[in-house]
């Protein structure tokens, strides 16, 4: 082995020159390496003397594992395996990408199958928009998904190594979850200062933005960027904007289901952040595209300018299917002592609500909660009319009549809702979601359960993140029943359930649908079933006849809410407006007439919202 | 890679780093690795550590890995399993192409094959006893180009040069392929004189890669180009009106914001081709070349 040595050894003195300034050079290679990219970007390999192989192209040579081979000849070994050697090779062929354009991505990620659309919107942003792009897909149609391949693609072409992703806080843990199983992406959240040194963070924009985080990642450079929820990003002014304007990025993301909240103006800012000049200075874009805050003129001029950097997948566009829903209004008859409550309670809404002419709209609507509390459980109304009593002063005659009320309350032996819940969640026989709107019931719901023998799990707001991760996983492997009071705060994926029984219902049909949108999503494989649980002759049957029968909202197609709902709430919440109905209203048969013309207004935004998408 | 060719990757990943390889089924291999493979697979450097130091004998793990990709109802990478035995915890885990570990195995043989020496065995019973054979020492390198915009797409390219009379082969690992090679120098072999160095060898292969090169179409970096400059033209229009702001702090900031677009214009299409040496290694050839 030693034999070899000697042969080599003459050459050595001739070539000295030449060997010490190559090795100067690695040297000072190195070097570069270290000031220019501190973080380790990919792509940011810089040869110190790069000969040009072309007028426009430089040849760089990265010579790092002859010199190893040099060094190790000098001291004879230690040599690596044959077989490994060999293996190197073949992981290189294997791994080799021979196209620049057609994606390897898809054929890397054997365990689940992106839909077309998906796959046809990562293959333009690569191809055709040059990885900077505002991916605006209408919400359900997974835009997660479209940015992981983009993703996916440019790790395995080692164009990206070190990428950032900023979110809402509640969402950091699921898009790690998503990159990490459904990509082999190894994303980690940012918790400690360390985290930031992995390759690919997923951050929420508020701590990104805090210092000392904001000047480290200032100083950085990324070989992309992704941003989930860009409509926040739309003011020019705010930090976020500025601060994801400093960002030293090569590729960037913007997602967002609604690019144009109110103005035209925001999807100017917008694109101006990813492409500045697109659309033209400020002052082009005002003139050439605006004809009043919230349209557009030179439409097809605009639609050409902003094809070149968004893609907008719409549900209408077919080629993704949902599964169906289901809802059936389960009408219930409250028992006496219930209805007595009830009652009562109304009663004190009116005769309150009567007195204190000049009261404002918060207390209005803590008075209606009464109302809708009674409806859900007698835990949920009896706390609140402790902490009322707690609130009025000691010589207000109203103490009395709320003691009056919680003895009312202490008659009530039995829930109805619960044994009909019960009775339903027997006979569907399978996973079911009970959502409730009140602490209280949730917790009644579950110590009822439990005595009759069903395994429930809690869900809620509160909670922190490990522990609804926790809950899901158990309702997954062995509960049958998940009792949820929120269903807002993304981030709970329940496709494999199909089944939801509401036990009250939100007034806003937007809080309606995120419960429904749980579970009816991409990978729903099952038709969705909804139960409605209706109280007869209480406001809950006026909120169920406005969003069942009047708007149809539990079978709008997914997503089709949000525009009508966006409409409206630009004047006043929804909630409000029902709750002023309500006290408004002298008896039921007026309350339902102001309903009605209330659903109609809704059905109003809803063609507007159509006739805007059409345009 | 489908799921038979992973399995012989990894059954030769398992053979050269010496693992005892327990059972064996088509799609599924069971598997205790050596102390080598346990360093490089398991990501385990307090043990390791604590090993060392203690110079305790090492208990490595035990996987059992099957080849078979997950299928897409499944919508996630298997997750890991254990299997309880009286020998000990054996892993549970999928290898296919995509996964993690298969990912790993490559960058493990990446780095565990980069640089060897080898001398080529002479058929047995075979020459005079008493004669000595000539052995040319060749260089041999496996390069990969990428071709580099906005866009990447590579090559690769396997070459070797004859130390002793500078002779080139395009196609060095073909040569190679069916030959028995092993890292002793065998009985009754001459290594001839080199006329060239590592180091020239090295330079002369790069030249004639440059050479090679430099005969490529270029049409792909001609298109980069184009969309630089064009990048470069949008941005302008943008940043050059705000520029002429009479206040001088605004002013200032919009040239960094300026320069900094253009930067990052550059950065992601400015067309270049990187030339990375994969591994090379030294190989004693019969004959004289």
């Amino acid at each position: 082995m030693q034999s070899f040595e000697p042969a080599l050894e003459p050459d050595f003195a001739e070539n000295s020159v030449e060997q010490q300034s190559l090795s100067s050079a690695q040297e000072h290679q190195t070097d570069q390496l270290a000031t220019s990219a501190p973080l380790g970007s990919a792509t940011t390999f810089i040869d110190p003397n790069p000969r040009k192989l072309h007028p426009l192209v430089e040849l760089h040579i990265d010579r790092g594992v002859f010199e190893e081979l040099d060094r190790r000849a000098q001291r004879n070994g230690p040599w690596d395996d044959w077989t490994l050697y060999q293996m190197a090779l073949e992981a290189e062929e294997t791994e080799l990408v021979t196209d620049f354009h057609d994606l390897q991505c898809v054929k890397l990620l054997p365990c689940f199958e992106p839909l077309p659309h998906q796959v046809e919107t990562a293959r333009k942003v690569l191809q055709d928009m040059r990885g900077r792009a505002i991916l605006a897909d209408e919400v359900g149609l997974g835009k997660t998904i479209e940015a992981g391949l983009i993703l996916k693609e440019y790790l395995i072409r080692g164009l990206v190594k070190r990428a950032l992703i900023l979110v809402p806080a509640s969402l950091v843990l699921q898009w790690v979850r998503e990159l990490n199983s459904k990509f082999d992406i190894p994303a980690v959240a940012q918790k400690k200062e360390y985290s930031w040194n992995n390759d690919i963070v997923v951050a929420s924009m508020d701590t990104a933005k805090r210092e000392p985080n904001r000047a480290m990642l200032l100083d950085a450079e990324f070989d992309m960027l992704i941003v989930d929820e860009a409509h926040k990003l739309k003011n020019k002014r705010t930090s976020n904007y500025q601060f994801v304007n400093e960002l030293r990025k090569k590729y960037c993301l913007l997602l967002t289901a609604t690019p144009v909240q109110n103005d035209l103006s925001e999807l100017y800012n917008l694109i101006t952040l990813l492409k500045p000049g697109q659309l033209g200075g400020e002052g082009d874009f005002a003139s050439n595209f605006v004809r009043d805050r919230r349209v557009p003129k030179n439409e097809e001029k605009l639609q050409e300018a902003l094809s070149q950097v968004m893609i907008r997948n719409r549900r209408s566009d077919g080629g993704v299917h949902f599964t169906e829903r289901h809802v059936t209004n389960v009408p219930l008859r409250l028992s006496p002592e219930e209805m007595a409550l009830y009652e009562g309670v109304t009663a004190y809404v009116r005769t309150h609500a009567k007195a204190e002419t000049g009261m404002d709209l918060t207390s209005m609507l803590s008075l209606v909660t009464l109302q809708r509390e009674v409806c859900s459980s007698r835990d949920a109304v009896f706390l609140t009319l402790i902490n009322l009593f707690k609130k009025t002063g000691e010589e207000s005659p109203l103490r009395a009549r709320i003691w009056e009320l919680v003895a009312l309350i202490k008659s009530i032996k039995s829930n109805t809702k619960a044994q009909k819940t019960m009775e339903l969640v027997r006979s569907i026989d399978d996973k079911v979601i009970v959502f409730t709107e009140y602490r209280a019931t949730q917790d009644y719901l579950l110590k009822f359960f439990k005595e009759h023998g069903l395994s429930a799990v809690p869900y809620r707001g509160g909670m922190n993140r490990g522990k609804k991760d926790w809950m899901m996983d158990l309702f997954r492997k062995r509960a049958q029943v998940m009792v949820a009071t929120e269903a807002g705060g993304e981030g709970i994926n329940l496709q494999f359930c199909n089944h939801i029984i509401n036990f009250d219902l939100p007034w806003n049909p937007m809080r309606v649908e995120q419960r429904i949108g749980r579970v009816h999503r991409l990978g729903q494989s099952k038709d969705v079933r909804i139960f409605n649980l209706c109280t007869l002759g209480t406001i809950e049957e006026h909120i169920v006849h406005l969003l069942h029968e009047k708007i149809n909202m539990f079978e709008l197609v997914i997503g089709e809410l949000d525009e009508i709902i966006q409409q409206l709430e630009k004047e006043e919440p929804l909630e409000r407006r029902i709750a002023q109905m309500v006290l408004e209203s002298a008896d039921g048969d007026e309350l339902r007439r102001r309903m009605d013309g209330f659903g109609e207004k809704l059905l109003g935004g809803k063609q507007r919202a159509e006739q805007e998408t059409q345009r | 890679m489908n799921a038979k060719q992973v399995q012989k990757f990894v059954q030769a990943y398992c053979d050269s780093t010496g693992c005892h390889i327990i059972e064996k089924s088509p799609g599924r291999v069971t598997v205790k690795l050596s102390p080598d493979a346990d360093r490089a697979l398991t990501n385990r450097p307090y043990y390791w550590s604590f090993v060392d130091r203690t110079g305790s004998p090492p208990d490595t793990l035990t996987y059992s890995w099957f080849f078979e990709a997950p299928s897409a109802q499944d919508g996630q990478s298997s997750p890991l399993s254990y299997l309880m035995t009286p020998a000990g915890r054996i892993i549970q885990e999928g290898v296919y192409f995509g996964s993690r570990r298969l990912q790993q195995l490559f960058d493990v043989v990446r780095q565990g094959g980069r640089c060897v020496t080898l001398f080529e065995e002479p058929s047995r019973g075979m020459g005079d006893p008493l004669s000595s054979q000539p052995y040319t020492a060749w260089l041999g390198a496996n390069f990969k180009v990428s071709f580099t915009c906005d866009m990447r797409r590579e090559e690769l390219h396997t070459y070797g040069i004859s130390l002793a009379t500078g002779v080139i082969d395009d196609k060095f690992m073909d040569r190679l392929r069916g030959r028995k090679l092993t890292p002793r120098l065998p009985a009754n072999v001459h290594l001839l004189r080199n006329g060239l160095s590592l180091r020239k060898g090295m330079t002369q292969l790069e030249s004639t890669m440059e050479r090679k090169l430099k005969n490529a179409d270029f049409a792909w970096a001609a298109e980069a180009e184009e969309r630089r400059q064009d990048e470069l033209a949008r941005i302008g229009q943008y940043y050059e009106p705000l520029l002429k702001t009479e206040d001088e702090a605004q002013r200032k900031l919009f040239l960094d914001r300026f320069e900094q677009r253009q930067a990052e214009i550059d950065w992601q299409y400015r067309p270049r081709v990187t030339l990375t040496t994969i591994n090379c290694g030294i190989f004693h050839l019969p004959g004289i070349h």
